[in-house]
């Protein structure tokens, strides 16, 4: 099943995406913030690399965008969702270099994630 | 002052006539005295001498003020021409004096009325429109402080808005996620806790939807209700819309049919914010129509527009509600049924939103037949 690298700041709604993320069979890795989130990225090396990033938008130390762009240049190339809390997060528009492949909104409809997790990990 | 010098022309006149009197009735008496001295014929050649003198000297007065008459009219009309020239003189330096601040004040107000708050005039000329423009000057100074004013607590309210739809987004999410998680266990509850459940997870998705429509009313005030219209085909969007709620009408019983016309061109819209529209529209008759209604969403080709409906066989709307649909937090009487869950703010929203495109939103309704709503949108070409 296809791994997927959770970060959020809060440790209520991480709980929530592991559970139900777990229960429909993914293997999830979490990170409460962006710099967490290189961290686990860079220690997970070839084989441990997660197949897709579902990243809070707004996080302290290291936002999800930040991370995103970091990432992108060193070359990761992992499909992204980005969660915000914002209902139009895709409004404002993110620079096209961070390859985000959509976007989440909260309170998450999970039927719609795990559809999008699907097709982008192509599971 | 000419017509000073008429006036104190008329007083001497007037003073002179008087003195011609007396004396014209001084030489009559000294005359009517020597005729009767002539009568009794004491000194009749003094008497005779006497009326003589008085008669030329009556005749020369006579001449004098005659003269003194035309002379005086002269100088009166003289007075009055000159100084109606004067006058009107003295009126026309006022009004060009006047003319000038006042012209200025007409095309600053005009100004400040278009929203030109910045739109001032020079103070000057007579007092009387000095002041005019001073007050001028300083009613638009306090409308524009008042507008700076308001436009940061316009700006304070926009933000605080979003924070709070972004703080209050948090918990919600955690809430119905986790009332949902316990959902998914539902056959490991008991009914009541189930029924519980499921109040928790309708009443979180009514605050959500709340919290949504809040932020849209907010950002459309503040004209910061954005789209971005591409060519769409209304019948996807329809398609779209429908399946979004069928699992909610399937549930009453509730038949939902499509009906769009053969070569309909695409519309120019924004696909997320029309289908919000619709789905806007198929929620509002879901909820007020009974179990077993039926709704129909047709798209059809009017001119240069394309009009997507909503009608429904339900209660229908009457006539002093249909009037204010689309306004803010109006709501129909849930009478018929306990499902309404809105928020009162849908059709205010649809109507701003289906604005924005440059389309129309409408309603009709016949009470007991049921409602239709409708909007024209744009087509491409």
């Amino acid at each position: 099943m296809p791994r997927v690298l959770v970060a959020d700041d809060s440790e209520t709604i991480l709980l929530l995406l592991r559970t139900r993320l777990e229960m429909e069979g993914y293997e999830v890795v979490t990170a409460a913030d962006g710099q967490e989130v290189m961290d686990a990225i860079h220690a997970a090396g070839e084989t441990g690399a997660p197949d897709l990033l579902l990243l809070d938008a707004m996080m302290p130390r290291k936002s999800g965008i930040e991370a995103l762009r970091e990432l992108r240049a060193e070359g990761v190339d992992t499909p992204a969702l980005i969660v915000s809390a914002h209902q139009d997060a895709g409004d404002a528009g993110s620079p096209s270099e961070l390859e985000v492949s959509g976007y989440v909104t909260k309170p998450i409809d999970f039927e719609r994630l795990f559809a999008e997790i699907d097709h982008l990990t192509g599971g | 002052m000419l017509t000073g010098l008429a006036v104190i022309g008329v007083a001497r006149f007037l003073q002179q006539r008087q003195d011609f009197e007396d004396a014209i009735a001084r030489s009559y008496e000294i005359e009517i005295a020597a005729r009767n001295r002539l009568a009794e014929d004491r000194n009749p050649a003094v008497a005779r001498t006497t009326i003589a003198a008085q008669q030329r000297d009556r005749t020369e007065l006579r001449s004098d003020i005659d003269g003194e008459t035309r002379d005086t009219a002269l100088l009166v009309g003289a007075g009055l021409i000159a100084g109606l020239t004067g006058a009107a003189l003295l009126f026309s330096g006022l009004i060009a004096s006047m003319r000038r601040p006042l012209e200025e004040l007409v095309e600053a107000s005009g100004r400040l009325a278009g929203g030109d708050l910045t739109a001032r005039v020079k103070v000057g000329g007579l007092s009387e429109t000095a002041t005019l423009g001073a007050a001028f000057n300083e009613m638009a100074d306090e409308l524009q402080r008042r507008a700076g004013e308001r436009d940061r607590l316009d700006r304070m309210r926009d933000e605080f808005v979003l924070t709070a739809s972004h703080e209050l987004r948090s918990p919600l999410t955690s809430v119905q996620g986790f009332a949902e998680l316990l959902m998914l266990e539902r056959d490991q509850l008991t009914p009541k806790q189930a029924d519980t459940v499921e109040i928790i997870i309708d009443n979180t998705r009514h605050l959500v939807r709340l919290l949504n429509d809040l932020l849209d009313l907010a950002r459309s005030d503040a004209g910061r209700l954005t789209i971005k219209p591409v060519p769409t085909e209304a019948s996807t969007l329809i398609a779209d819309a429908v399946r979004t709620m069928r699992g909610q009408t399937e549930a009453g019983g509730q038949v939902i049919s499509e009906e769009v016309e053969d070569g309909l061109p695409e519309i120019v819209v924004d696909p997320d914010r029309i289908r919000q529209v619709l789905v806007n529209l198929l929620t509002n008759a879901h909820e007020y129509c009974p179990e077993r209604a039926s709704i129909r969403v047709a798209a059809t080709r009017v001119g240069a527009e394309v009009k997507i409906s909503v009608t429904d066989d339900g209660p229908g709307i009457p006539e002093e509600q249909l009037a204010h649909i689309f306004e803010r937090f109006t709501r129909g009487d849930a009478g018929l049924t306990q499902r309404v869950g809105g928020t009162g703010l849908g059709l205010a929203i649809s109507k701003s939103l289906v604005e924005l495109h440059g389309g129309r939103i409408g309603a009709e309704s016949e009470p007991g037949q049921g409602s239709s709503f409708h909007m024209l949108l744009p087509a491409v070409g």
